[in-house]
């Protein structure tokens, strides 16, 4: 630690671009993280919610809800408690005077059921009738007021806001809930139909009788559409930036090794034996990540703090936790490779050069 | 009892047709006190009977003691811990941690060993009389030659060992500061009882000696007082 602090006290030019490296790679790191996390949770934070474990949907939707309709004769063997829930959920386009045109997704549902009676609302009330509606959040940050009258898709009929849910949003659009009866307007498809879906908070529950598919929540959320082929794209961008991270460390501490092969030729024929000098590679490695790592995170904070809320970015403790852990694992790797070349510095070397 | 002592050293690289004898039969003791030359010209075997003395490298055959015990057969660690506590190194320039202060060379010291060091009050007093009292917050570059000649043998020094070996150590030194460093290294040796062994081949450092070996070829050619 003593070596290791000297040297980049003394020589602050060369550490500090080291430095400023791997602030820029973990800054991009925690940014693309924050992203990823952002996004992912736009497509399924409604889910999360309502923890749902179980999902039953009509088996030729190709997993898709809005695709998905159940009618009075899939829902016959449904054996609904307390723990299950009917949803109907559909595409609109919702508009208001003097308000922007929203592209959001109606979710219909009962009011004896799970979903209404744990719908968090942060402003307003819930909804109590076929009138009225609760919208995400987003609504509000595009200037949706309460009372305001929404229209939905080329509808005559106008709908109230009463109340703004909290993280009600699914597929990345914001979520407007209202009634079944609603759905049924909104869809009109088939006869007789019911819902687009059973949600279920029980992990062993099964309806797989005639058209009807149970999915469990994991598989439902990995096929909604785009989120695995996203997920996929931040995953390998992120993995990129640690490989790069981890070559940069690498060669530059590979680098400045060789450049100090002398001095550790001169510090072994003295007796300074190879673990000094080891743990003083290492421990320089890890305090140029830590501090690197220390100045992404401000950058973050701050970036996170001055980004507007419509980008949906979401840097939370455990992308701090991973982004830190993964760049110090970066950090301890990239120093072991040089430590093969310390281990052989040959200490007759400082004899007569 | 001599403080290093050298019987029928040997030393050879390689094989066969590449076979290199770098010493043969080399003799050699110096004691508390004594300043010792080991003079020759390039590639008589200076360099590789300091490596040998000084426990960097083993010989092919022939016994090095040092206080009584033979190092001839160390360890790899053991070698290590006998550099930093028995045998201190002066080499050619820019022997010095380019990084750290003068003070902190000796810190350095501290760290890896931390008994028998010479006391602080020693160390200052050894600083001013090697004239670097007031470097101590300088770094390596910012100093002379000379100076860092110098502030080289207070490291060496600082460990407190039995033996001082010298490369080249008036190498990158004009007149004044070779006979500055020549009696310095008189003095240490009288007034540290440490021996003293200067593998060079600078004719100015003869006076200052009290036994010198001259080196051909490998072998020791001449051995006066």
């Amino acid at each position: 630690m003593f070596l290791a602090i000297k040297e980049i006290k003394r020589e602050k030019l060369r550490y500090g671009l080291i430095i400023l490296m791997i602030f820029l790679i973990s800054y991009l790191i925690f940014i693309l993280s924050s992203l990823a996390v952002g996004l992912a949770s736009q497509n399924t934070q409604a889910l999360e919610s309502w923890d749902i474990r179980q999902v039953v949907l009509n088996k030729n939707a190709n997993v898709n809800m809005s695709q998905s309709v159940l009618n009075e004769t899939d829902l016959k063997h449904a054996n609904l408690t307390k723990d299950e829930a009917l949803l109907g959920q559909t595409p609109v386009v919702a508009k208001s005077k003097n308000r922007p045109q929203v592209s959001a997704q109606f979710i219909g549902i009962k009011k004896a059921q799970f979903i209404y009676q744990d719908q968090e609302i942060i402003a307003g009330r819930k909804a109590n009738n076929s009138s009225e509606v609760v919208v995400d959040q987003a609504f509000k940050v595009k200037g949706y007021q309460l009372g305001d009258y929404l229209q939905l898709n080329n509808s005559k009929k106008k709908y109230q806001i009463v109340g703004f849910a909290k993280d009600a949003k699914i597929n990345i659009a914001p979520i407007i809930f209202g009634t079944l009866a609603t759905w049924k307007t909104l869809r009109q498809g088939m006869p007789n139909m019911q819902a687009s879906a059973i949600m279920s908070r029980r992990a062993d529950y099964r309806n797989n009788h005639g058209n009807n598919q149970t999915y469990t929540i994991k598989y439902f959320i990995n096929k909604l559409p785009g989120y695995t082929a996203q997920n996929m794209t931040f995953q390998l961008m992120i993995s990129f930036l640690f490989g790069i991270s981890l070559i940069i460390i690498a060669v530059f501490l590979y680098i400045l090794t060789m450049q100090k092969m002398h001095n550790f030729a001169v510090m072994r024929a003295q007796g300074i034996p190879s673990a000094t000098l080891i743990k003083a590679t290492i421990s320089q490695a890890l305090m140029l990540v830590i501090i690197g790592v220390i100045l992404g995170l401000l950058a973050m904070t701050l970036t996170a703090k001055l980004l507007p809320a419509a980008v949906p970015m979401s840097f939370t403790p455990e992308i701090v936790l991973s982004g830190t852990i993964g760049m110090m694992i970066t950090g301890l790797i990239g120093s072991l490779i040089p430590i093969r070349s310390i281990l052989k510095v040959d200490p007759v070397k400082a004899i007569g050069e | 009892m001599a403080v290093i002592e050298l019987n029928n050293v040997q030393k050879v690289y390689g094989k066969g047709a590449a076979k290199v004898v770098a010493l043969k039969d080399i003799n050699f003791k110096a004691d508390e006190g004594d300043v010792v030359l080991i003079m020759g010209p390039s590639g008589a075997g200076k360099s590789t009977f300091l490596t040998i003395a000084g426990s960097l490298q083993k010989p092919t055959s022939g016994q090095v003691i040092v206080g009584g015990e033979d190092i001839s057969h160390l360890s790899t660690k053991q070698s290590n811990n006998l550099r930093l506590t028995r045998i201190g190194f002066v080499l050619q320039a820019y022997n010095l941690v380019p990084f750290l202060k003068v003070k902190e060379q000796f810190q350095l010291v501290d760290r890896v060993k931390k008994d028998n060091n010479i006391s602080l009050v020693v160390l200052k007093k050894l600083l001013r009389r090697l004239k670097i009292s007031d470097l101590v917050n300088k770094y390596p570059n910012e100093l002379s030659g000379g100076q860092q000649q110098r502030v080289a043998i207070a490291r060496a020094l600082y460990a407190n060992p039995e033996i001082i070996l010298a490369d080249e150590p008036t190498a990158s030194l004009d007149s004044e500061n070779v006979d500055e460093v020549g009696q310095l290294f008189k003095e240490l040796a009288k007034d540290y009882h440490k021996a003293v062994i200067l593998v060079t081949h600078d004719p100015r450092l003869k006076k200052y000696a009290d036994y010198i070996y001259e080196m051909m070829d490998g072998k020791i050619v001449n051995n006066r007082q």
